[in-house]
């Protein structure tokens, strides 16, 4: 057998049998009681981490996660199963003001990391500076600073090969070097990424280190439990001190209690605030399930005479920082022609003849840092997201599509497709520049995210911020949260590492003080 | 996910859409565009589901006051003008439903394999032609990357709360 052929023998290491240590809707058969020092609701970015520190540290640890289990041989090339199986509520998750926001979450094992772009960029440090500045975490950016470099070591962060990358991305490039503009290799965490672009629906090649594949294992390595298809209904407590969840078994509807030392909540902005709702916990700021943060994005469709194949090559290789002062980065990002049918407005015929030029299509988006905050409301238990689009927001909306535009014209872009209901085609420069010259009723914008932040938001203040420096629940006992809900402010950045670094920050502060969390 | 399935009014009135709204080359298709749209639906809320079912009921009947037969019966281009008048108006409500029927409609026929071929999507063996690559080329970097996510390597050094459960990493390959 040649070397070659051993390597495609050997399966990756998150390939082949479930691994022990993963419990499924499959192997719980009644209502059931487990004991453990901590338990952490949610497997994404920051549960994962959390739970595989707290578990090579020697804790006992049962992780909970609503969503399936799933292994890198069950990522396929079928996309709306992908979608059906991997995101919540089918992707079909809105935030409600004009325009709606839509947005996107994980719901599996690993959770968002399993479905984001992979990149992984530490948290700028004039948002640090504002951490410490206004929420009152002194010392946050030297404290963060080996947790980064932890976080980058384990989840094998980053920039592209060459040969991954893509004609779309070349051309996002191509623009900016014609321009001028800045533009810089996306750092990811990746592991030789092939350039499969099925990030958003999971990675097929096992290249994508999400937490799946990465604090995942590391948890089970070191003893932890993970209970997939469970989903957390309150949290136990006596008095003010959390003592455990109680859950429900997917399909069955077993209940799952645990009894823990320690609760920690991993479930993302959106459902953290509605569960710490629901079971009862009240903040003396009265914040929970304010601030919410979400970097609005809209995204523009380039035609091109050259074939792009924006199916072909690694998701998002660049970015284009020239704007990020002023909360603005640009990026390609590959989608199957479903998606893209889906964002246009055309119809009938005249769709046909769009989506025939879907190979010379080359769809780019942008990341607006946001200065306005919307909320997370439970409402019957379930959370609601309103978020009002801010009338600053939108013009620098507005002007991020003119900017990158005018990038895909220098690039060579033929036609541009605005995200704006009966806007017409661009065809110049010019008419992109233009494009600056009257407000845009921001109400017919397409606008999505995947980025939601701040709704249990860090502070030294209690009656200002949800938690403490720590991710602990002010006038809450044993309840901490490891998730984006943390942020104080939008960060300007894809948020995944800030989350793993912050639950390796506030797992080191549980490690150092175990005796308190283990009595 | 729900094993959801379209009443037989909501099927109707998305199987007279698929004209309206699909390329021509794709209304062979209707069926199974269709049968898509169920499996979208029973991933959706079940909020999402109810409005759309109410929806598309309204907009079934909403064509009787002006062409005296439903949404579901119409012609060919009276179909055509009766959606085109939904996404201009006359309120909010109207322009969101239709505009969700599109997105629905448009994403369950290019996720048909007929319309992906046609476009020249072909993800499939793409997927297998880089899984491949990583392997044979990237095959030993990968596994070390692997090995190194199960070596110890403890938060604090020498931070053990409970030294016989933090013992169980395996040291790397």
């Amino acid at each position: 057998m040649t070397a070659a052929a051993r390597a495609a023998a050997r399966p990756a290491l998150h390939e082949g049998a479930r691994p022990p240590g993963v419990h499924t809707r499959h192997d719980v058969h009644g209502d059931a009681v487990l004991d453990a020092d901590v338990v952490v609701v949610g497997s994404g970015a920051g549960g994962a981490t959390l739970a595989a520190e707290l578990a090579e540290a020697g804790f006992d640890v049962v992780l909970l996660e609503e969503g399936p289990y799933y292994q890198t041989r069950d990522f396929t090339a079928d996309t709306s199963a992908m979608v059906r199986q991997l995101y919540r509520d089918g992707g079909a998750t809105l935030a409600l003001g004009s325009p709606p926001v839509m947005y996107q979450e994980g719901r599996a094992v690993g959770g968002s990391t399993v479905i984001n772009g992979g990149m992984s960029w530490r948290t700028p440090d004039k948002v640090l500076a504002r951490w410490e500045r206004e929420a009152g975490l002194a010392g946050i950016a030297r404290a963060l600073e080996p947790c980064f470099e932890r976080v980058e070591r384990r989840i094998h962060v980053a920039p592209m090969d060459d040969a991954a990358i893509g004609t779309d991305n070349r051309l996002l490039k191509r623009g900016a070097d014609a321009l001028g503009w800045s533009v810089i290799g996306n750092l990811r965490n990746q592991s030789h990424c092939v350039g499969s672009n099925r990030c958003a629906f999971g990675c097929p090649t096992g290249a994508k280190q999400s937490a799946l594949v990465s604090y995942v294992p590391r948890a089970l390595a070191f003893g932890a439990r993970i209970y997939a298809d469970v989903r957390v209904d309150r949290i136990m407590r006596h008095g003010k001190r959390a003592t455990g969840v109680i859950g429900t078994v997917a399909g069955s509807g077993h209940r799952i209690a645990v009894r823990a030392k320690l609760v920690a909540l991993a479930c993302g902005a959106i459902h953290t605030p509605a569960l710490l709702a629901r079971s009862g916990f009240r903040s003396p700021s009265g914040r929970i399930g304010h601030n919410l943060s979400m970097h609005p994005n809209v995204k523009v469709v380039a035609i091109f005479d050259e074939s792009v194949a924006n199916w072909r090559g690694a998701h998002q290789a660049f970015q284009v920082r020239q704007f990020q002062e002023q909360g603005l980065v640009f990026a390609a990002i590959g989608m199957p022609p479903s998606v893209l049918a889906m964002s246009f407005p055309h119809r009938g015929a005249a769709l046909g003849r769009l989506m025939d030029q879907y190979d010379h299509m080359l769809l780019a988006g942008m990341l607006c840092e946001d200065t306005t905050t919307g909320r997370v409301r439970t409402i019957d238990g379930r959370p609601q997201a309103f978020y009002q689009l801010a009338p600053a927001d939108a013009a620098n909306l507005q002007r991020g599509v003119s900017l990158l535009s005018e990038l895909l014209f220098a690039a060579g872009a033929r036609r541009i497709l605005l995200p704006f209901h009966g806007a017409a085609d661009l065809s110049s420069a010019d008419d992109a520049r233009r494009l600056l010259d009257r407000p845009i009723e921001p109400r017919g914008w397409e606008v999505v995210t995947v980025h939601m932040m701040g709704t249990a938001a860090m502070g030294k203040d209690r009656s200002r911020a949800v938690t403490d420096g720590f991710g602990f629940v002010h006038d809450a006992d044993r309840l901490m949260v490891a998730d984006a809900s943390l942020f104080p402010t939008p960060i300007g950045v894809n948020p995944m590492e800030t989350i793993m670094a912050l639950a390796t920050r506030n797992a080191g502060h549980v490690i150092d003080h175990a005796r308190r969390f283990l009595s | 996910m729900t094993d959801y399935q379209h009443s037989p009014t909501t099927a109707a009135v998305l199987r007279s859409l698929v004209p309206v709204i699909c390329p021509p080359e794709a209304h062979a298709l209707a069926d199974a565009i269709v049968a898509h749209v169920a499996l979208t639906l029973g991933a959706s809320p079940p909020l999402v589901r109810a409005g759309l079912a109410a929806g598309l009921a309204t907009y079934d009947l909403g064509a009787l006051p002006r062409y005296r037969r439903r949404a579901r019966h119409l012609g060919p281009e009276a179909a055509e003008r009766y959606f085109a008048s939904w996404e201009r108006g006359p309120t909010p409500l109207h322009v969101q439903l239709a505009h969700a029927i599109n997105q629905l409609v448009s994403l369950a026929c290019y996720e048909q394999p007929e319309m992906m071929e046609r476009v020249g999507y072909r993800p499939g063996p793409w997927i297998e032609e880089v899984r491949r690559t990583r392997l044979t080329v990237h095959g030993d970097a990968a596994r070390r990357q692997e090995a190194q996510i199960l070596a110890p390597d403890p938060l604090r050094p020498g931070a053990r709360v409970r030294p016989e459960r933090a013992a169980r990493g395996k040291e790397p390959a």
